[in-house]
């Protein structure tokens, strides 16, 4: 057990990748704030480059593969936060309010 | 050797506290803070693993464009002191039951799959390639994501039909009255 502690590998950085999908998860189910869901879309999607990235090294020598496949991950992930930020924006101009259950009661 | 290990397991729990920062702080603008702090340390950890021109570009393209963006959101919108706001207890309870249930699964799929040593990963890709894969071996895991699916479609399914029921049962009481 403690062996497994002390020598770092690739079961510590699929652990540690498997809590941040876990937590950004959870963020997305908690949150009634938006700009907290994107927030936590971004931890989602930042533990599926921690994962390629500890893969490519553990894996693959010359890591090229995972580190194209992680900057166009990366990449997409920052035009998705941005994409939403500004439609969050527009649904703030709109509603005054960022909470989701408020802008669903206000609708109905 | 040891500094190396407490770099690690600095990195590790940074990461994973700022992720929680990021979902349970009090106000919005630490939890603004809490991101952009959760960028730079795993900027240090794809720096840890040999990945230095990954760590650059996490860092410039989201510590110092996407952070400033948000920042720049928030004070734009005045909600820079805004307050938690949860979804109620039920909510989450449902919800940290499924996501656990997911852990346990992903858990579950590796030490059963893999055989508790995850490098033997690449062998089985290794494996795939040359067409010779046992599917028989694949079932298991395969009927536990099937009955979870299965389960969580039938959940969502109750849901709908009790927010459609009451809705209808509204619409019908405005008519009414």
């Amino acid at each position: 057990m403690i062996s497994a502690l002390l020598n770092i590998g690739l079961a510590h950085f699929l652990i540690l990748s498997l809590i941040l999908f876990l937590t950004g998860l959870f963020g997305v189910l908690i949150s009634r704030n938006m700009l907290r869901t994107v927030m936590s879309l971004f931890i989602m999607s930042v533990s599926t480059v921690i994962n390629f990235v500890a893969f490519g090294y553990y894996c693959d020598s010359t890591m090229e593969n995972a580190n194209m496949i992680s900057v166009f991950i990366l990449i997409l992930t920052v035009i998705q936060t941005i994409i939403a930020l500004v439609i969050l924006y527009k649904i703030y101009q709109a509603n005054e309010s960022l909470d989701a259950e408020k802008i669903k009661d206000k609708e109905s | 050797m040891v500094t190396n290990l407490i770099y690690f397991y600095f990195l590790f729990f940074a990461v994973i506290i700022c992720a929680l920062g990021v979902i349970f702080a009090p106000m919005m603008y630490i939890s603004a803070i809490a991101l952009f702090l959760f960028i730079c340390f795993s900027a240090l950890i794809y720096l840890y693993l040999n990945s230095v021109y990954l760590s650059v570009f996490q860092f410039i393209l989201c510590g110092l464009f996407l952070s400033v963006y948000i920042f720049l959101l928030i004070k734009k919108i005045g909600r820079a002191n805004l307050s938690l706001s949860l979804a109620p207890t039920s909510k989450i309870i449902i919800s940290s039951t499924f996501v656990l249930l997911l852990g346990l699964l992903f858990v579950l799929y590796f030490t059963q799959e893999f055989d508790s040593s995850l490098y033997s990963f690449f062998n089985s890709v290794v494996e795939k390639s040359f067409g010779s894969v046992n599917f028989k071996h694949y079932l298991y895991p395969l009927s536990l994501i099937g009955v979870f699916v299965f389960v969580s479609a039938a959940v969502l399914r109750v849901f709908i039909d009790n927010s459609l029921a009451a809705e209808q049962q509204k619409e019908n009481e405005e008519k009414q009255s």
